[in-house]
């Protein structure tokens, strides 16, 4: 397919994060343009485009928008919060977005906050992200000194408030609970849906949460126009997404495709291929929540249905590419760390099996596996799938059950073997989780007289 | 009403009831730890609770699901994929949770090892380091903390935000990771700490006062009613080989709604205190006391009481049973024909035409609180219902030197006059009044001493009813645990006669209980009576001066009746077995001697939790009293006495809580402050009526200017007024 | 013939046989019989090799026993006061070996092997109260020791946990 720009047209040849060279290509024109709709009708359009949700979920935008309350029919106020906690390992299109196009992205939040009848937005940021957060602060400092948010947007009457929040370092507080939870001010710990975001989320109030992506999307659906933009990419995946090209692949980075292009042309036509004439082994199509593809899967367009039918998710649209020199099991288990170390421990099954997945995965790959562990390890995946409180623990266990599936002979060959068969020669030897360079064992400092700390336990005296 | 299907039982339920009650409804089981409806919506935290909704592909966790019509569901017994994640969540509990069961506290009484028995695993699979922490961390002398049992339900979490919003106990890092730590690694103190070792599913949080004192199997749980403040909250007291190991909660949920104050759950050892009068001591003339038989010292006790004719004079302390009450009564009035007597705690009948149960409050629009004394010193559990109402959402608005509104000491009474007044309200009150005037349901709650009984906030009670057409509630608090019931049972013998102990010289001074003996007044009484018979479970200064000495019994060892604040008669249980007669039963016997005959016992009766007598059939029928004067001005900073809930006899008999008695400090407001110099922390010297005494000087932002509150224990022989100054300087203020 | 008087004859030969006979009685106490290695005797508490007592006061043999006649009351090891590995220890131990019936619920119960049945029966006494084993009493080494029959001869082999620990 083409490669077609939507987002990011422009930001090549011309500096968009300034507001004046946004303005030049057209911007804020679709602020304008719905200014002058009614809301209803600004809806109808997110609703005729299809767009599915760029954060990882892929549900219909104008479908979540629509659950919200009419604000006439709710005492409360409605919030608009925009999900850019992007930690999803692999994706850094957010980051691309926040740097390189950030008034289309602020355009996008002040249309959709409109849309839903807000007037207090939030930008929920990673904090990592600090240059992102210098140019989005500029951006809608900008923004604001041109009346296109703030006190009386464009003579509109209707006023808007955007706060942007930085994150603490939390991969959960990209799961919209665990955002609206971190954003009150709390533990960053999902909550139970029902009640859904949309009757009750921020401050129990109202509250639409969109990816960055999807928010930037905004105005150029209301560019083109809701029926148009849904005829670009394939059925049921509407329009164009930026996917984050990485691993073992020459020219990695953010690529913004026509959705239905495959991974072959994103990888080879596009990316250059793998390097050092290495063989493509395994593709994680959507960030490392979603589960792996192996080479002869590699035709798969990126498209929503087409994903889910070869067993897997589009997710947050990140590519990573994976060649023959890499351990599987390791990757399994760099994977699992992740998890363990991002797990936010409301749930009992994401917060023990995954730390059990790890100590599994790590006795594997050190070839001290028994051939009974193996069979533990699938069936712990399978007792946390669909157990745990937020989709955290499926993401975990997912893609580790996907990798035993598809290279189960690898996995084998670590028992068998006694050892990993890439003898310390794989692509991910010697890279180091975060939790393997943290002590986290907490000592008490309460001096408190009266009882006395046992140091010894009953196991250790017995010897 | 909603048709709910579980287990294939068809079940009518009423529309929103969380599902697990609707299935114990029915006898089916659904496995719950996180979920405490108490601690406000369920989260879904622990995951136990899965199970099957047809419809749905996944499991469901049961108890954050409510009954709608038509919903059908299958738990573990009928179906395979929920008992399956039953049997996951508990094998990832035991995952990491340690062998201590033989060592745990909680053996016996553990629900994860109920549910594991039920639901759970037969073996484990797992053979890797499981994770450790050091233990046990006492994170308070009263609780010790042990992380590797923690399985991270939260529910200790939540009650410390959310129930007794004290922010104390919190979770720290994350993941595997995650602990219970206190904020800042401070002490845990509060009022309310002990709860949380109820709440604890395991032997992560333990009692540190019953820390290896006895097996579930080992011992006996007697239903009764803690006796140490007037709230009278429903406790089981376990004992083994009949000695008091600790109390738990009943949950009686019109008065406490299963909560306890520190108090009430760990001054239980009290009765063992080693200097706990045993025997009855008789005053020998020049040899001091000697131990006596029972009869001798009734001898002696008769033999005074004759003497003095009909100059008796008795002071109750509150304590005693409504039973002991009357039957001291009587022998005052019929026996010795006598009708003067000191009460702690008076109490106007009329009041009961405001009576509501406690959980009335929660259902508040507006409440009103009055009085000096903070309510979470005198009667703790009514503080965390007004918590309660504030979470839902009613307005609660105290009038005090420290409150919302920052009223003049000693002014409660004057600001129910002012209320009264409608449209001549004070400037401050004004909001006050509004509130209370659009306000459909009122909660009166009146928190200091009032020598008429309660007829201010009454008054006001009856204004609001009659003119705002409002349901009001009145909670006056009393001072003592039965002052309501001692004070009416002393009326009702007498008819509503009664006498001022009176000036000049007194025949006999009857002091019947601790708080009695430790009251300044019966100190003064008993310095002009000839004759002093004293009933106490403690020596003291008073007992020191007595000619016959009673051994005192507590709470937990007798039988009879306690009227809590709310006008509900409750029965205490004997626990524990005392040293010797109790009161009632010597009672009987001194009475036989003046011809009143007494039943030595209390009547039996067989409630288990005591009902709220309805208030309909009273009304309000006294005149308006009239507002005391105000207290002349002076030099110096107004004097508030606070009485502290972790002081008296029981309270300093028990070593872990030393830590909770008040500290000697005198709060500022901030002005004064800083006129005098003084920084927060500070030592300072309070000097008043002759007297002065170091204190450390703490800052309340919301203390009115120009008053100082200091505990009432370190405020000893002060009078109204203080003056404070810098320790280093010396100028006085 | 009639069959009396050879009936009881015969009947007679057979008591006179007997009397010549060795008799098999055991000649108890000068000869004690060795009991066989379950014998469920007196009980016994058992401390590590470092004089640690295994016992830990978890009061489960006294929940176990049918005849409740076993009395754990535990307390706290100190620093100071180390009696047990762990947190606590049993610092009152008392059975009640007049209730007691023996049945050995108490030895399986124990999750230590602290406590367990030993050989010794010989533990009359002259009053009910010398009946009561305090914890001493039962951690000391038997006076005296009662023959065991040959364990190979008559028992499975003791297990590899039960020899070791």
């Amino acid at each position: 397919m083409p490669r077609r720009e939507l987002l990011l047209e422009d930001a090549d040849t011309r500096d968009l994060t300034k507001l004046a060279g946004y303005e030049a290509i057209g911007g804020y024109a679709s602020l304008r343009k719905a200014l002058d709709m009614e809301r209803q009708a600004v809806l109808a359009e997110l609703l005729d485009a299809n767009v599915r949700g760029r954060g990882g979920a892929g549900f219909p935008m104008g479908r979540k928008a629509s659950f919200l309350p009419h604000p006439d029919d709710t005492p409360k106020p409605i919030y608009l919060v925009a999900n850019a906690d992007e930690s999803e390992p692999g994706t850094f299109k957010d980051r691309e977005i926040l740097l390189r196009v950030p008034h289309l992205f602020v355009e996008g939040v002040v249309i959709a906050a409109y849309t839903i009848g807000s007037g207090h937005a939030f930008i929920y940021l990673r904090g990592e992200y600090l240059a992102e957060f210098e140019v989005v602060t500029a951006a809608l400092e900008e923004a604001r000194a041109a009346g296109y948010l703030g006190k009386n947007v464009l003579g509109s009457g209707w006023d808007l408030t955007v706060v942007v929040h930085r994150g603490a370092g939390a991969y959960i507080c990209g799961e919209e609970t665990g955002l609206l939870e971190s954003l009150e001010g709390r533990r960053g710990q999902p909550r139970t849906k029902p009640p859904f975001p949309a009757i009750s989320g921020l401050y129990a109030s109202p509250t639409l949460i969109n990816n960055v992506e999807t928010l930037a999307t905004v105005p150029k659906i209301l560019e083109l126009g809701g029926k148009k933009y849904a005829r670009i990419g394939v059925e049921n995946s509407a329009g164009t997404r930026v996917f984050s090209l990485s691993g073992n692949v020459v020219n990695g980075g953010n690529y913004e495709l026509e959705l239905g292009t495959t991974l072959r042309e994103l990888i080879d036509e596009i990316g250059g291929g793998i390097p050092d004439g290495r063989e493509l082994k395994a593709i994680i199509p959507g960030g490392s929540s979603v589960p792996v593809l192996t080479a002869a899967e590699v035709d798969t367009p990126l498209d929503f249905d087409s994903m889910a039918q070869a067993g897997t998710m589009l997710g947050s649209g990140a590519v990573i590419v994976i060649d023959d020199r890499c351990c599987m099991v390791q990757l399994g288990l760099r994977v699992a760390q992740f998890y363990m170390h991002e797990s936010c421990g409301k749930c009992t099954p994401c917060r023990e099996g995954t730390r059990w997945m790890v100590q599994l995965l790590r006795k594997i790959e050190e070839g001290e596996a028994t051939q009974g562990e193996l069979d533990v390890l699938l069936n712990v995946c399978d007792r946390i799938l669909g157990n745990c409180l937020c989709p955290l623990g499926d993401a975990a266990a997912m893609p580790v059950a996907s990798y035993v599936a598809k290279f189960r002979d690898e996995f084998q060959r670590h028992i068998d073997e006694g050892a990993c068969p890439f003898g310390g020669e794989s692509s991910l030897a010697g890279v180091l989780a975060p939790v393997d360079q943290h002590d986290a064992h907490l000592r008490s400092q309460i001096e408190v007289p009266g009882i006395r700390a046992e140091r010894e336990s009953l196991t250790e005296a017995h010897g | 009403m909603v048709r709910v299907t579980i287990d294939g039982q068809e079940v009518l339920a009423p529309k929103g009831q969380g599902l697990v009650e609707t299935a114990a409804s029915v006898g089916i089981e659904i496995p719950v730890f996180c979920y405490e409806p108490r601690l406000g919506p369920p989260v879904g935290a622990c995951r136990m609770c899965l199970c099957e909704v047809e419809g749905l592909p996944k499991l469901q966790a049961a108890c954050t699901l409510t009954a709608t019509d038509g919903l059908v569901l299958r738990t573990a017994r009928t179906s395979e994929q929920a008992a399956g994640g039953q049997s996951a969540i508990l094998e990832f509990i035991l995952l990491n949770h340690p062998l201590d069961c033989p060592d745990c506290d909680k053996g016996g009484e553990c629900p994860l090892q109920d549910l594991t028995f039920r639901f759970g695993p037969g073996s484990t699979r797992m053979q890797f380091p499981k994770r450790t922490f050091d233990k046990p961390i006492p994170i308070s002398p009263l609780i010790a903390l042990d992380r590797e049992r923690c399985i991270l339900c939260y529910r200790c979490t939540r009650f410390s935000e959310s129930v007794s919003e004290d922010g104390q106990l919190v979770a720290a890092n994350r993941g595997a990771q995650s602990i219970i730590a206190t904020f800042e690694d401070e002490p845990y103190r509060a009022h309310f700490s002990g709860n949380v070792l109820e709440l604890c599913p395991v032997g992560a949080l333990t009692s540190t006062t019953y820390r290896f004192r006895a097996r579930p199997w080992e011992i006996q749980n007697v239903p009764t009613v803690c006796g140490l403040c007037p709230v009278g909250c429903n406790v089981w007291a376990t004992t083994r080989e009949g000695k008091v190991a600790r109390i738990l909660s009943r949950n009686h949920p019109e008065v406490h709604e299963g909560w306890l104050c520190d108090k009430g759950r760990f001054a239980y050892d009290h009765l063992r205190a080693e200097d706990r009068l045993r025997t009855p001591l008789v005053r020998v003339r020049r040899r001091g006391f000697e131990e006596a038989s029972h009869e001798a010292a009734l001898d002696a006790a008769e033999a005074g009481l004759r003497a003095a004719g009909s100059s008796v004079v008795v002071a109750f302390s509150g304590g005693e049973t409504v039973e002991q009450a009357t039957a001291l009564a009587r022998i005052v009035r019929e026996g010795l024909g006598s009708d003067a007597a000191l009460l702690p705690d008076d109490w106007d009948a009329a009041l009961d035409a405001f009576r509501a149960p406690l959980s009335a409050i929660r259902d508040a629009d507006v409440c009103l609180i009055l009085g000096d004394d903070p309510v979470v010193e005198r009667a703790p559990v009514v503080d965390l219902w007004l918590r309660a109402a504030r979470r839902a959402e009613a307005e609660v608005i105290a009038v005090n030197p420290a409150g919302d509104v920052q009223a003049a000491p000693g002014s409660a009474a004057q600001v129910c006059a002012d209320l009264r007044e409608g449209k001549k309200v004070p400037t401050e009150l004004r909001e006050t009044a509004k509130s209370l005037k659009s306000a459909k349901r009122v909660a009166l709650v009146w928190s200091e001493d009032d020598p008429t009984g309660g007829r201010h906030v009454g008054a006001l009670a009856n204004e609001l009813h009659e003119n705002g057409r409002a349901e009001v509630a009145v909670y006056v608090l009393p001072r003592t645990p039965n002052g309501r019931g001692v004070a009416t049972a002393w009326y009702t013998v007498g008819e509503g006669r009664s006498d001022p102990p009176g000036e000049g010289e007194i025949g006999a001074l009857v002091v019947s209980g601790d708080e009695a003996a430790s009251d300044p007044r019966v100190a003064d009484l008993a310095a002009r009576a000839s004759f002093v018979l004293t009933t106490a479970m403690f020596q003291s200064e008073l007992t020191a001066w007595s000619h016959v000495v009673l051994p005192g019994t507590s709470y937990l060892e007798r039988e009879g009746t306690y009227v809590n604040l709310e006008g509900r008669p409750q029965r205490l249980r004997r626990a524990v077995v005392p040293f010797g007669p109790d009161e009632l039963e010597w009672l009987a016997q001194l009475a036989e001697r003046f011809g009143v005959a007494i039943d030595p016992w209390a009547a039996p009766t067989a409630a288990e939790q005591a009902d709220l007598p309805p208030a309909d059939e009273f009304a309000w029928s006294r005149p308006d009293p009239q507002a005391p004067p105000g207290k002349p001005a002076g030099p110096g900073l107004e004097l508030v006495r606070i009485g502290a809930l972790f002081s008296g006899a029981a309270v300093e008999r028990i070593p872990q809580l030393q830590f909770q008695r008040p500290a000697a400090e005198v709060e500022l407001a901030h002005e004064d402050a800083s006129t005098r110099g003084i920084a927060p922390g500070e030592a300072v010297v309070v000097t008043s009526n002759g007297t002065s005494r170091e204190l450390r000087a703490g800052l309340n932002r919301k203390l009115r200017v120009g008053v100082v509150r200091i505990p009432a224990e370190h405020a000893k022989d002060f009078g109204d007024r203080v003056q404070v100054s810098r320790l280093s300087t010396g100028e006085s203020r | 013939m009639s069959p009396q008087p050879f009936d009881s004859l015969k009947g007679f030969a057979v008591t006179f046989r007997q009397m010549f006979k060795k008799p098999i009685t055991q000649q108890y106490p000068e000869y004690k019989r060795p009991v066989y290695p379950r014998f469920r005797g007196r009980h016994r508490l058992w401390r590590h090799e470092n004089g640690l007592e295994k016992c830990v006061g978890c009061s489960l043999c006294a929940a176990a026993c049918p005849a409740d006649c076993i009395r754990v009351v535990a307390a706290e090891n100190t620093p100071g006061n180390r009696v047990s590995p762990g947190e606590r220890y049993a610092r009152i131990y008392e059975i009640n070996l007049s209730r007691c019936i023996f049945c050995g619920y108490c030895e399986l119960a124990c999750p230590f092997d602290a406590i367990t049945l030993e050989a010794e029966f010989e533990i009359s006494e002259y009053s009910r109260d010398d009946l009561i084993y305090t914890k001493d009493m039962l951690l000391a080494e038997p006076v005296k020791r009662m023959p065991v029959a040959d364990r190979d001869l008559y028992d499975t082999p003791t297990p590899v946990w039960k020899a070791e620990s």
